[in-house]
């Protein structure tokens, strides 16, 4: 379980966060929804162990992210960003076996166990064909697969997502969505992704965290969490919800 | 996967090269022997042995240092005087010049050694915030540095015009006076610091991609980086102090390695000892015994032959850097 405690986050002067908790439970498929610059971001990092908290703390497994050595914590907690590097000259193969550092140790070579996890990953990401490719060499949606895949080689029961379909095609959007809803359903993985297209958050996770203001709107399934009042106060739009599809209006 | 030639069978046939090329290197020279007299074997014991162990060891830790400075500022320009250790170094040497301390045992390089220990001191205060280091501040810290001391030494010569050969002679970088001294004072400090990148070399690999892909791997990123910087610096300054400033050797033979076996550092770090070892022994012999009995300065030679070899390697290859 993720819990998360009165957590205060701020840049310089410009608060990001302001006392925020909730717990999220094993094996859910949560969307972190909000307004640009509410403070999504900031949060995953702060889960992700990448940034700490001014103020409150994260627990995972019940101890505070802090206390876990970096190691332990990509154990625990993979993170998909939002731009992938794609100026690297790491085919997608050894992209994903960086994946498995976490379970390494120095100077020690991948064993045949890294390899097929590797190759397992890929395969699951439907990856495996480019597994030669570089990063400069495939599109924007391959590039994303990978980085799950590599997510995917961390074996965590925690997987953070950034905004995983910002840069992708309807199709592609579908694609890695469904790829996700399958891991959480048949690997029982704690999954949280930032999305910023409610629609696809509505069809694709049950539950939702409503950010507004640098604090927690709502939390609970995500079709009561986008109810029209809510999408006004959160994001200053009207909206109606038809058959299970939201339609937008200023 | 396309199969790679195992670490260890490429390290150790480089390794090999490596000591059949000291062997053939250490007999050439100005002085031919049969090994009868007693100069000469003076002069291969206590002259030319040293300084061919000395470019080794030079040769190797500058293109470490080099493969590891490009890794962590994610910067393929960097090599390893730009955190301005090599122009701390030189106003050491330049000031001990102007003392007249040329004739103490490591006067020149004892002071050299002094000032780029500073200098690494200066630039890791400023670029420090907090216990981060931001690396950017200290590239841009290292270049401004560099102009500083730079006119420091211009205005010194300017001054002293009397000892301006003999700075700028001591800027140019040489092996000429290397003796059994340099060889025990570089040794033990490129020995840990070659050991210490080599055992961070896959978390370079994990730098390279990026600082929080790193962390989120599981890269304890500000301890690394920090360890990483602290003995390739010592490594340079050690480097600077004993020969002077060599450049091209740092920045050139990590990106031939990269050319040839991949961007893996786990591959790169080791094969760069080699390669820059022998890179420095190869264009250190040609400096001497080019046009005896006079020497070339060995920083011309490394850039002679070591630039167009890198252009061909850049047009050949299908792989960026």
């Amino acid at each position: 379980m993720i819990e998360v405690q009165h957590i205060n986050c701020s840049y310089g002067k410009n608060e990001i966060l302001r006392n925020l908790s909730f717990n999220i439970a094993d094996g859910s498929f949560t969307s972190i929804l909000g307004s640009n610059g509410c403070g999504k971001t900031t949060l995953l990092r702060c889960i992700a162990g990448l940034l700490e908290p001014q103020k409150g703390s994260v627990l995972i497994g019940g101890k505070p992210i802090g206390n876990y050595t970096a190691r332990q914590r990509a154990q625990m907690v993979s993170l998909v960003q939002q731009h992938p590097q794609a100026d690297i000259e790491f085919s997608a193969f050894e992209t994903v076996l960086m994946g498995r550092n976490p379970y390494q140790r120095h100077l020690q070579n991948e064993s045949q166990e890294d390899w097929d996890i590797v190759e397992q990953a890929m395969k699951q990401t439907n990856t495996w064909h480019l597994r030669l490719s570089l990063p400069s060499q495939m599109s924007g949606g391959e590039l994303q697969r990978v980085m799950i895949a590599r997510a995917l080689a961390q074996q965590t029961p925690v997987l953070l997502l950034d905004e995983p379909t910002s840069n992708l095609d309807i199709a592609h959007q579908f694609e890695i969505m469904e790829l996700l809803r399958d891991i959480n359903r048949n690997e029982h993985k704690t999954i949280l992704i930032v999305v910023h297209d409610l629609n696809l958050a509505l069809r694709y996770c049950p539950e939702a965290l409503l950010l507004n203001d640098h604090s927690l709107l709502y939390q609970g399934p995500t079709a009561e969490a986008l109810t029209p009042d809510r999408i006004l106060t959160a994001f200053g739009v009207r909206a109606q919800n038809k058959e299970g599809f939201l339609r937008f209006e200023k | 996967m396309k199969k790679r030639l195992n670490i260890w069978i490429v390290s150790l046939g480089l390794l090999v090269l490596l000591v059949a090329a000291m062997a053939l290197c250490s007999t050439v020279g100005v002085v031919h022997f049969d090994r009868k007299s007693l100069l000469e074997s003076q002069i291969f014991w206590n002259l030319r042995l040293p300084r061919v162990i000395l470019s080794v060891l030079v040769g190797a830790a500058l293109s470490v240092c080099g493969a590891t400075y490009q890794s962590v500022f994610r910067n393929p320009l960097t090599d390893p005087y730009v955190l301005g250790i090599s122009s701390g170094a030189s106003l050491g040497a330049a000031i001990a010049i102007l003392l007249g301390l040329e004739a103490h045992l490591w006067g020149v390089g004892g002071f050299a050694l002094l000032t780029a220990l500073l200098t690494i001191l200066l630039i890791f205060k400023i670029a420090s915030i907090g216990n981060r280091m931001h690396t950017t501040t200290l590239l841009l810290t290292g270049v401004c540095l560099t102009f500083l001391i730079t006119a420091v030494i211009s205005l010194l010569m300017a001054l002293r015009q009397d000892k301006m050969e003999s700075i700028i002679f001591w800027t140019m970088g040489s092996f000429a006076s290397s003796s059994w001294l340099d060889v025990w004072i570089v040794l033990p400090v490129v020995t840990v610091g070659m050991l210490v990148v080599l055992f961070y070399s896959k978390d370079l690999n994990l730098l390279l991609v990026g600082s929080e892909t790193a962390q989120s791997l599981g890269v304890e990123v500000e301890k690394v980086r920090r360890r990483l910087l602290l003995f390739t610096t010592l490594m340079v300054a050690f480097c600077v102090a004993a020969c002077g400033v060599i450049g091209f050797v740092g920045l050139v033979v990590p990106h031939c390695v990269r050319l040839i076996c991949g961007a893996d550092n786990r591959r790169i770090i080791p094969y760069s000892i080699f390669v820059g070892g022998l890179f420095l022994l190869l264009c250190d012999t040609l400096a001497r015994t080019m046009i005896p009995p006079n020497e070339l300065p060995v920083g011309s030679i490394t850039s002679l032959l070591g630039a167009p070899m890198f252009i061909y390697l850049l047009y050949k290859s299908k792989r960026k850097i």
